[in-house]
């Protein structure tokens, strides 16, 4: 190519602010055409915005952005798009009751023919060795898939700078090596691509140059195939990793959480079905469950929390009781607690204090309710002590959930479940967007409860998260539970394999793998 | 210059309670300046509808009976708003209210004795709670709107009482004329003292408000009914049944109506004619919000409601303002209020556009 | 029963279906683009008393039903002021804008109370409707042919074109939209004023076309029959025009019935038919499961930026 210019992009003292919070700091950092630039941080240390403002969503308050050496004011995504500047979101901008192509369609500027636009797909998908039915409702697709749209959305525009957020939470190990093939391409095409992560051994694998933020601020930058993972992640977190104390030597208890042949149908349209799970969790265990999103987490939470009931009691047995009938509130009485994976509005109420929010999932156990009557000063104390607790930060008992951070929330809700000592607890994603101390402290809490004699089930997508803290894992797939591992006999690739909905042969072959990816 | 908004950290408390009298002060001003463009007397009617009643102890009688059912309703609404149950149909469980306590009385007209008009209560409580248990039913079993079908019922509720008063009940002595006998004097809602014409249910509604203040902010009842409206995920995971709710809100919100149709038929009509719906049950809902769904705000919402009633009224033939302006001012309260409510959640900054509010 | 009376029959569904018919399709397009405008009463109301109001003193039904459309557009663009960029609550907004309808329209037309107008306007030559078959086919008011026309232009708007694409993406998720760069609360209020038109036609053809004169609250509630059949329609135009004419027919029924000599049934309930019609029919909606048949995932839910 001629006339490349220096850097692909260029930020120079960028500057965002939000009312209590500056996000970005006077960032600055440059691309090279063709360059796979990782941006590395934790969860709220500023990343999201940045790239907002450079694909036109957010505008910077103060400094300049600069496309191909030239500063560039960037109104909306539109004028970015015009500028050659794609982007592939963490949550998806997709719209599930609409097909394929017309989520492709939406994210073009020019309005084409759809016979133009299906031509121009099949060419993109073949360049890169995609598949890709544009006739499909989206709400069918797999999250694999649903991230393919957003790619050839993006790709259909030629891009010269490709940012994406966060590409591979979502995805088993498998899909994500096929994406960084595909992301390795567009890079020889010259195609800069901007790679936002925290997940250390995927930048130290796909990505030539990182660029490292730490509370809105750039802390370093470095060659990431030269550093080690545990220097990027002590420059990521500004303090020296702090690892999990587990006592190696554990014994477990007797069986004080057993799940026999759980089997429901569905909720709604989209609800995944669950089909025939078993396992079991002795006191002193923790029991992870790994699997892709939508493959019956939320399901499965649902039916242990007991939100949903099942038919028959038999189903799922706490020290030996039939609870599987039971409603959430009979479930906590015998010592059932929940943390499910959505905070806000579920595990949560966002417009209520954090004092309401106690009173929520605590007031039986708690002893906050006397004939109906809610004794107010009870549910305070409680609140005061999980906040001083589990070192919450808020303003008091009174703030409203909605105005904590995402971290300080999660660790609100853990702390209002693990202090009411539950003989089983049951958590889904339980650190998910949360920063590395406040993950820390949650995992340690999680042990702690399991060493005191509690059976503890952890639902996961986060595989490193699993490995960290469980004894057993399985992999949960289309509704269904493999059979269970020992954390520590178990590679990642098997894992990878079940996740992916290959069961049985841990070794499959390359075919197998590769009906994987067609699936 | 622009205004521009920046949200708040957490919601204001102050503004909470602030924008309802903040919606009241912009309706009488920008009621006045309406009506004086219209070619009304603007300031007058201002005067007469919202200051008036207020001034003149003589119209205090009436806004305590004007306020009774807009209170009751508007306290049975909230506890629906709360839970996001949209019943709209107050009217039309008012109406069937009415009419139950009605047929009490008619049931019981040679009678005499003090469990009478217990009896009509209790009667009118049952008719607009089971009104409301349609919408109730057909909400949870069937998935249907409560909005359209509560609303459908309070046209439907209108013609049951048109038949009622022209067939089945109508007065024997009445020379024909659709309406039911006079309710005897065990019927009829006694005054609190014999040169008043504040009735019991004056009272009644003032205290059934405070109960349901205690009610719905210190019970489990009450917090099962706001958690369901905030967030109906996280009501299953505490334990609390979404449809249960649904059921007692409505249940509630139409018994309260019904009891509020009872008290007019046997306090201010003392029968049952066809003039009986007079729109106490759509009013309510602007005191309800104008309330706060805060069932002691809407004694207070009640009041201003009845003021704008009685002032409407004497405006009416002092200035010769049109009925109609009534309506328009209490639209007018509502539509501020909810302008303003935005003032709760954000800070209202006037300055130079700054780059970013230029976008 | 002969051809006379078969034609009245005709005609007067035709008379009842038009107005619900005007109304659903506006919201229809409102409700795609993920707002629920409980408004369509007011507007309706708005609409029926300026559209005979600008009639009458004028003598022209053209600038009418053209003051008509313009005065329910600014009360929706009122409601959408509010609910848009103030986010407030939608239900209980459009609440407001009924609540505010009622008492704008009986008080702008407290001089027009009991007043006709005599407009006669037709699209075809007058000899064509003169024959009685003829008149089932050319013998309306121009707003019949264009409520038809209307049916036909949203259904193509939002199967094939970008701009319903862009509509239907922003009802079906607005925070997508959004960071695709598709600005969520100009196309709201695009929709939301569309909806105002709509409900103005409708509400002027009441009082300009079917009564013709003007009572306070002449549409009787039929605003929200038209919101009923957005959801009995399941967003769909085509289904809306039948639905609209099925509701006509019931409208009508009582009319006929008391025609036919039906006296066995109290004439209250057949005034309240069309009502307790209209509760069974979501009823019975609501028990057909089939796909597709879903309201706008962002119904009624606000929608604001963070920048």
């Amino acid at each position: 190519m001629t006339n490349e210019p220096v850097n692909r992009l260029e930020l120079r003292g960028v500057t965002k602010a939000f009312p209590g919070v500056i996000a970005n700091d006077t960032v600055s950092f440059a691309v090279k055409p063709g360059e796979i630039h990782a941006l590395l941080g934790e969860n709220g240390a500023g990343k999201s915005t940045l790239v907002k403002m450079i694909y036109g969503i957010m505008q910077p308050d103060s400094g300049e952005i600069l496309l191909n050496d030239q500063v560039q004011y960037i109104p909306n995504p539109k004028a970015a798009r015009g500028m050659g500047v794609g982007m592939v979101f963490q949550h998806f901008s997709l719209f599930e009751a609409m097909t394929v192509l017309e989520n492709i369609a939406l994210g073009l500027d020019d309005n084409i023919s759809h016979a133009e636009l299906e031509r121009r797909i099949a060419d993109v998908l073949h360049e890169y060795g995609l598949s890709l039915d544009p006739h499909r409702i989206v709400s069918t697709l797999s999250v694999g898939e649903r991230q393919r749209i957003e790619i050839v959305r993006a790709l259909l525009l030629n891009p010269r700078l490709l940012i994406m957020d966060e590409p591979t939470s979502v995805l088993t190990p498998q899909e994500v090596g096929q994406l960084f093939e595909t992301l390795r391409a567009l890079s020889k095409s010259g195609c800069s691509i901007l790679y936002i992560s925290h997940k250390l051994h995927e930048i130290q694998e796909l990505c030539e140059a990182a660029t490292i933020l730490r509370g809105g601020k750039v802390v370093g930058e470095c060659d990431p195939k030269k550093e080690s993972s545990r220097s990027m992640a002590e420059m990521m977190i500004g303090a020296s990793l702090k690892s999990v104390e587990k006592d190696g030597g554990r014994k477990f208890g007797d069986a004080k959480f057993v799940v026999t042949s759980l089997t429901l149908p569905g909720e709604g349209d989209f609800g995944v079905p669950l089909n025939d799970i078993s396992f079991t969790v002795r006191a002193g265990e923790i029991f992870g469950i790994a699997g892709v999103a939508g493959n019956g987490q939320n399901e499965l939470l649902l039916a242990l929390s007991g939100e949903v009931t099942s038919d028959t009691g038999d189903a799922v047995m706490l020290d030996g009781e039939p609870i599987g009938a039971h409603g959430t509130t009979p479930r906590r009485f015998v010592g059932l607690c929940a943390v499910p994976e959505e905070r806000n509005g579920h595990g949560a109420v966002p417009d209520f204090t954090l004092c309401d929010n106690a009173i929520l999932t605590a007031r039986n156990r708690k002893n906050m309710v006397n004939y109906g009557v809610i004794n107010s000063s009870i549910a305070m104390g409680y609140t005061e002590d999980v906040i001083e607790k589990f070192s919450v930060k808020t303003t008091g008992p009174t703030s409203t959930a909605g105005s904590l951070s995402g971290g300080n929330l999660q660790k609100y809700i853990m702390g209002r479940e693990i202090m009411q000592t539950p003989e089983v607890l049951v958590v889904s994603q339980p650190t998910w967007g949360v920063d590395a101390g406040a993950a820390a402290a949650i995992h340690q809490a999680l042990v702690d409860l399991a060493e005191g004699g509690s059976a503890i089930v952890v639902i996961s997508q986060d595989l490193d998260e699993l490995l960290a803290i469980c004894d057993h894992m399985a992999v949960i797939n289309e509704g269904r539970l493999s059979k269970t591992h020992n954390v520590g006999e178990v590679s990642i690739d098997e894992i990878g394999l079940l996740m992916g909905g290959v069961h049985g042969d841990p070794f499959a072959t390359a075919e197998m793998t590769e009906a994987v990816h067609a699936h | 210059m622009l205004i521009e908004l920046t949200k708040r950290k957490e919601p204001s408390r102050q503004m909470l309670y602030l924008t309802p009298v903040i919606a009241v002060v912009l309706t009488m001003i920008t009621g006045g300046i309406i009506f004086t463009l219209l070619g009304y007397n603007g300031a007058g009617a201002v005067w007469e509808i919202f200051i008036k009643p207020v001034i003149n102890p003589e119209k205090w009688q009436d806004l305590g009976v004007k306020a009774a059912p807009l209170i009751l309703i508007g306290v049975g609404l909230s506890i629906g708003f709360r839970a996001n149950v949209w019943n709209i149909g107050a009217e039309g469980q008012y109406v069937v209210g009415g009419l139950a306590g009605t047929g009490v009385a008619l049931l019981t007209w040679e009678m005499e004795g003090w469990w009478i008009l217990p009896l009509m209560c209790v009667g009118g409580f049952i008719g607009g709670a089971a009104y409301a248990a349609i919408p109730a039913f057909l909400r949870t079993k069937l998935k249907v709107n409560e909005i359209l079908s509560s609303l459908m019922l309070t046209y439907v509720s209108v013609q049951l009482l048109y038949y009622l008063m022209r067939g089945p009940w109508k007065d024997p002595e009445g020379f024909n004329f659709p309406q039911t006998r006079l309710f005897n004097d065990s019927q009829i809602l006694p005054t609190l003292t014999e040169d008043t014409i504040i009735h019991m249910g004056v009272p009644l509604a003032f205290l059934i408000a405070l109960v349901a203040w205690f009610v719905m902010s210190k019970t489990v009842f009450g917090f099962q009914v706001r958690v369901v409206g905030a967030a109906p995920h996280a009501a299953r995971y505490g334990g609390f049944d979404e449809n249960r709710t649904i059921w007692l809100a409505l249940l509630m919100g139409g018994g309260l109506a019904g009891l509020a149709g009872t008290f007019e038929a046997a306090g201010p009509f003392g029968q049952m004619v066809p003039q009986f719906p007079t729109g106490y049950g759509f009013t309510a809902i602007i005191v309800a919000f104008l309330g706060r769904l805060h069932p002691l705000g809407i004694i207070g919402g009640g009041l201003i409601l009845a003021i704008s009633y009685v002032g409407g009224e004497g405006a009416q033939t002092s200035i010769g303002l049109p009925n109609a302006a009534t309506g328009i001012f209490q639209a007018m309260m509502l539509f501020f209020l909810l302008a303003t409510d935005i003032l709760i959640n954000y800070r209202l900054k006037i300055g130079e556009a700054s780059a970013e509010a230029a976008q | 029963m002969n051809d006379a009376i078969i034609i009245s029959i005709v005609m007067t569904v035709v008379g009842a279906a038009t107005p619900i018919l005007l109304a659903a399709l506006g919201e229809l397009i409102v409700e795609k683009s993920g707002v629920l405008n409980l408004g369509v009463e007011g507007m309706m109301l708005i609409g029926a008393v300026t559209g005979f109001a600008v009639t009458s003193v004028t003598g022209v039904p053209m600038i009418g039903v053209f003051c008509a459309m313009i005065a329910a557009t600014c009360a929706a663009l009122l409601f959408g002021y509010l609910t848009l960029t103030l986010s407030s609550n939608q239900v209980a907004t459009g609440l407001a804008l009924t609540i505010f309808g009622i008492g704008l329209s009986s008080l702008a037309g407290e001089g027009y109370v009991g007043k006709t107008i005599d407009i006669y306007a037709s699209v075809f030559p007058a000899g064509l409707a003169e024959h009685s078959f003829f008149r089932v086919i050319f013998g309306y008011s121009p707003i019949v042919y264009f409520s038809f026309f209307m049916t036909f232009m949203v259904a193509w708007f939002l199967k094939r074109t970008r701009a319903g694409l862009i509509l239907r993406a922003v009802g079906e998720s607005a925070g997508s939209a959004h960071s695709i760069g598709y600005s969520v609360v100009g196309v709201r209020y695009a929709a939301v004023a569309f909806g105002g038109a709509m409900a103005g036609v409708g509400g002027c053809y009441y009082s300009m076309v079917l009564t013709p004169m003007w009572a306070e609250e002449l549409t009787a509630g039929r605003g929200w029959i038209a919101l009923a059949l957005v959801v009995f329609a399941a967003w769909r135009p085509g289904r809306l025009l039948l639905g609209a004419y099925l509701f006509g027919a019931v409208m009508t029924f009582e009319l006929h019935a008391k025609a036919a000599g039906f006296s066995l049934v109290a004439p209250e309930f057949l005034a309240a038919m069309p009502y307790i019609a209209t509760i069974v029919v979501l009823a019975l909606i609501s028990l057909r499961k089939s796909a597709g048949a879903k309201a706008p995932a962002c119904l009624a839910q606000p929608f604001k930026a963070s920048t």
